[in-house]
């Protein structure tokens, strides 16, 4: 029955550079076609693709999905997640009313008791400690308009900095690259540009599982005429890497040294658009200092991959004529993130390949959503891509929103998310909402995070359709309305905004958040200067409307846009199809989202300094000297560890661990070691072992694979909710407690760790999926 | 008696007590994850830019002794100190001290400023080229410690000291 779960990426439809991707319609129903009574229209959210799909209805139930061909993104297409994830809407254990913490329990409440609770606990907190004791955790799975909501009663209604998304974790890198090399927000390019290119260069994105759909596209690319040379960056022999011209097993938490070795052989062998870089960029100079000290010997020393490698990786990306970069978490979840990420913009850069048909960079987003938290202001932003630091900027928002520029928090950047938690753990954050998120597994260093949202004078809100880990540990859980119970838009890594009907009514009393939070501002009484309702929408396509107005002639335009343009038919991108056709980017000081940082340190420039040296729409060439990264393997823990995906499950498989199918295929948690590795542990395949950092333990079964010697990966998905009474398994018990200078992101992908044996298995395989990275290299 | 000289060496001597105060401030403030790792990274820049003023000094009659480039968190000190932010993090005191740290390190970085500014003029007087290269570099990496002490100073502050003393006026 569950063919795509073996089959991933389905038939081939091979297509040549310049034609238009075949259509191929996936769908997987529970019951037979001719029963479906309606198709309402949608996008995926189990991944950043945002492949359009329709959602099956039958008796008030959702059945089914179907891929939408006409659409932009996926022609059809969908992928595994989205062909059975719709399951889990239907799960019996969905929350289906409020519950409160009574004593010690959590039991069902009204809507009533429960909201009252959250008003009065707010109230009393900013009575006594004034809203910076306040605290908001989000997601990167609600609407645009449920975070402009959000971003809108946190920033103007109660004042508090301390507002972040789960997408500070798996996009923060994106955004800050791109504003530090273009000087705002936006994906540059078009999935269409993957038609047109002849060189993919993808680094530390595992595509192929993370982004199955447009992988489909890549391999329709690579297995049809005028094939594109493909570059992978990529520690684990994944998907991508087989099928690469050129594959780079680099060293965790070395991404900056190979860069700059890669960006060294475009100088020398003058690889390099000398005239459009100097119509175009700043800052050539100094990155031609840098990276002159980095010969592919060096940094093979440092990377652990073959210097003749580098060189043929270089030329090929320096001899092509239209190059597709792509970027993820292998980058964004690493040391020295935001400097890597914009190496490769600087890659693009020296080529001249922006902005132009098959040329382009990705920073890829990790979340469907992710891009409207960035886009609203509800994680380190304003609204609209304005800039905290230009006071016009602020001015803008206060007018639009009619209230004092003062209300508005901008004496520095908005709290990101570690901070939040760490201003609960000294007790100066005193109310925690969180929203659609469990960081009670997502976040580095559980027992830490565990700890913080156990303390007794900290009053923790949830907001989620299950009852998570995270709200297991709540004050008050309210049950939360999700994809197909409400309506909204959403928009996806290349800039294309879908529309998401209400197909189903939420199951029991089920609220959308973005009601919730209406309600909430409601309760509260928040009003702007006029003494209006701040949140003073009837409907989700009022707060539409009105961030349309605000965004009116910043980079991420809405206002062409609306409900009605975007039923029917395909996903629209905002912005056009490419940004900086004219080679003009948003870097003038007027314009510009931030006035950037100084990569290695994070320490911002000043604004008085930017403005003396406007660059007036030219893009950053930012270099940035390799640092080693803080944890380094020792003799204590001799292992580098590094945490990641599988290509069935999303997140924490809050959703994917309740459909059938993505459940059987990766029921159990696993560690992935080297053979040689294993042989030294004497670890055969299946056996238990337990992996521990400084921070905690794990036991898992080993799957001997192809990953490179020395390192160790373990999947991120697995926490507790299905495995009462265990609490050694989650792979977040072991990551530390650091992020990214600029980016904030947290560091993923580098921690030292030790390896033991628990117990042989006889040779029993480990549950690890039996396709896709985990695969021994033939 | 070279007066140069004497001057490349006060600026050495402020490196590495900066370089000092770095460790010692994050070691105190180990339970703030964002400055522990920060401050261990600028105590290494502070010791490089020690090793090179040590070289570039010797033309002006200064021998200085090598960097004390102890690596951090290593002591049994260092250690309990670690242990304690650890347990003190948990108390919201803590902010103070993180207040008072960066105040510390904010004019120690400033005095280091003033005397790389010394320093340039005097590369520029002397006509020695190396020098004002390395004082043109080193110096805006200071520069840059600067303006991160002080985006820590912004971000920390408000709430340091603003939860429960909204102004009277304000109630």
């Amino acid at each position: 029955m569950a063919q795509r779960i073996d089959d991933i990426w389905g038939a081939r439809t091979a297509f040549a550079p310049g034609e238009e991707w075949p259509q191929r319609i996936d769908r997987h129903l529970a019951v037979g076609e001719d029963e479906v009574e309606r198709w309402v229209q949608s996008a995926c959210v189990l991944c950043s693709n945002g492949c359009g799909l329709d959602i099956a209805v039958k008796d008030g139930r959702i059945v089914g999905v179907r891929g939408r061909g006409d659409d932009r993104v996926n022609h059809g297409r969908l992928g595994p997640k989205g062909l059975y994830g719709w399951q889990a809407n239907n799960s019996p254990d969905r929350l289906t009313r409020p519950l409160v913490r009574t004593n010690g329990s959590l039991v069902e409440a009204s809507w009533d008791d429960a909201m009252g609770r959250v008003v009065e606990t707010t109230q009393r907190i900013l009575d006594e400690q004034g809203p910076l004791a306040l605290g908001f955790y989000t997601s990167g799975q609600l609407f645009l308009e449920e975070y402009y909501a959000l971003a809108k009663l946190v920033r103007a209604g109660l004042g508090t900095p301390h507002l972040d998304g789960n997408t500070r974790l798996c996009t923060a890198t994106a955004q800050w690259a791109l504003v530090e090399s273009f000087g705002s927000d936006g994906n540059p390019g078009s999935y269409a540009d993957v038609d047109l290119c002849d060189t993919l260069f993808l680094v530390g994105h595992n595509v192929a599982e993370t982004q199955t759909v447009l992988w489909m596209r890549m391999l329709d690319r690579l297995h049809g005429p005028g094939r594109p040379r493909l570059v992978v960056v990529d520690p684990r022999p994944t998907p991508a890497a087989r099928e690469a011209d050129v594959h780079l097993p680099v060293r965790s938490g070395t991404n900056v040294a190979l860069l700059n070795a890669i960006l060294h052989e475009l100088v020398a062998n003058g690889w390099v658009d000398r005239e459009w870089v100097d119509s175009h960029t700043v800052g050539y100079d100094a990155l031609e200092r840098t990276v002159r000290e980095y010969p592919p010997e060096r940094a093979a020393e440092i990377c652990g991959v073959d210097a003749a490698a580098i060189r043929e990786a270089a030329r090929l990306l320096g001899t092509g004529e239209r190059l597709v970069s792509t970027v993820l978490q292998g980058v964004y979840q690493s040391n020295q993130a935001t400097a890597a990420a914009v190496q490769v913009n600087n890659v693009n850069l020296l080529r001249g390949m922006i902005g132009k048909p098959g040329s382009t960079v990705f920073q890829m987003n990790g979340q469907p959503t992710a891009q409207n938290t960035r886009e609203t202001g509800a994680n380190g932003a304003l609204p609209a891509f304005l800039n905290y630091e230009n006071d016009e900027h602020v001015d803008r928002l206060a007018a639009h929103w009619n209230v004092d520029p003062l209300a508005i928090p901008h004496w520095a950047p908005p709290t990101h998310a570690l901070q939040i938690f760490r201003f609960a753990e000294e007790g100066s954050i005193r109310f925690l909402w969180i929203s659609g998120t469990n960081p009670a597994v997502s976040l580095p260093e559980l027992h830490r995070i565990r700890a913080i949202l156990k303390q007794e004078r900290l009053f923790v809100v949830v907001s989620d359709a299950f009852l998570s880990e995270t709200a297991a540990l709540a004050d008050v859980v309210l049950p939360a309305a999700i994809w197909g119970e409400k309506r909204g838009t959403f928009t996806n890594a290349d800039r294309t905004v879908h529309y998401s009907e209400q197909a189903v009514e939420p199951p029991g009393e089920g609220r959308s958040d973005f009601e919730i939070f209406v309600d909430y501002a409601r309760r509260l009484g928040l009003s702007d200067r006029a003494g209006k309702p701040l949140l003073a929408f009837a409907s989700p396509e009022d707060a539409l409307e009105e961030f349309k107005r605000l965004t009116a002639g910043r980079p991420c335009d809405y206002s062409g846009l609306s409900y009605e343009k975007l039923r029917g038919g395909s996903g629209i991108q905002w912005g056009g199809e490419r940004l900086y056709v004219d080679g003009v980017f948003q870097t003038a000081a007027a314009d510009c989202e931030s006035y950037g940082h100084d990569l290695s340190s994070g320490a911002p420039n000043e604004p008085d300094e930017y403005r003396a040296h406007d660059p007036r729409g030219k893009a950053f060439l930012k270099g940035a000297e390799y640092v080693q990264p803080d944890e380094l393997p020792s003799d204590d823990y001799p292992l580098l560890y590094t945490t990641g995906r599988s290509v069935y499950h999303w997140h924490t498989r809050t959703k994917t661990g309740r459909t059938p199918e993505l459940q059987a295929a990766a029921p159990e948690m696993w560690v992935e070691l080297a053979p040689l590795d294993a042989q030294r542990l004497g670890v055969k395949e299946g056996d238990v072992v337990r992996v521990e950092s400084a921070r905690g333990s794990i036991e898992a079964r080993a799957r001997v694979c192809g990953i490179r010697e020395g390192v160790v990966f373990a999947p991120f998905h697995y926490g507790y909710w299905d495995a009462p009474g265990d609490d050694h398994r989650a792979a977040n018990e072991l990551t530390v407690t650091e992020w990214d200078p600029v980016s904030k992101q947290p560091i993923y992908k580098v921690a030292a760790v030790r390896v033991e044996k628990v117990a042989a298995q006889d040779g029993e395989p480990a549950p690890a999926p039996a396709v896709t990275a985990m695969e021994v290299p033939r | 008696m070279n007066k140069i000289g004497l001057a490349l060496k006060q600026l050495y001597q402020a490196e590495e007590e900066l370089a000092d105060e770095y460790v010692k401030a994050g070691e105190r403030l180990a339970a703030e994850h964002g400055i522990w790792y920060a401050c261990k990274r600028f105590a290494q820049q502070c010791h490089l830019h020690a090793e090179t003023l040590r070289r570039l000094a010797e033309p002006y009659e200064q021998q200085l002794p090598p960097s004390d480039d102890a690596a951090v968190g290593e002591t049994t000190t260092a250690a309990l100190r670690h242990k304690l932010s650890e347990i003190l993090g948990r108390r919201p005191e803590s902010g103070m001290l993180l207040m008072r740290s960066l105040r510390q390190l904010y004019l120690q970085a400033q005095e280091v400023s003033f005397h790389w500014t010394v320093a340039g003029q005097l590369a520029q007087a002397a006509r020695d080229p190396e020098l004002l290269a390395a004082v043109d570099e080193l110096h805006r990496e200071t520069l840059t410690q600067i303006k991160w002490l002080k985006s820590q100073v912004k971000e920390a502050s408000p709430q340091v000291y603003a939860p429960g003393s909204s102004p009277a006026h304000a109630a």
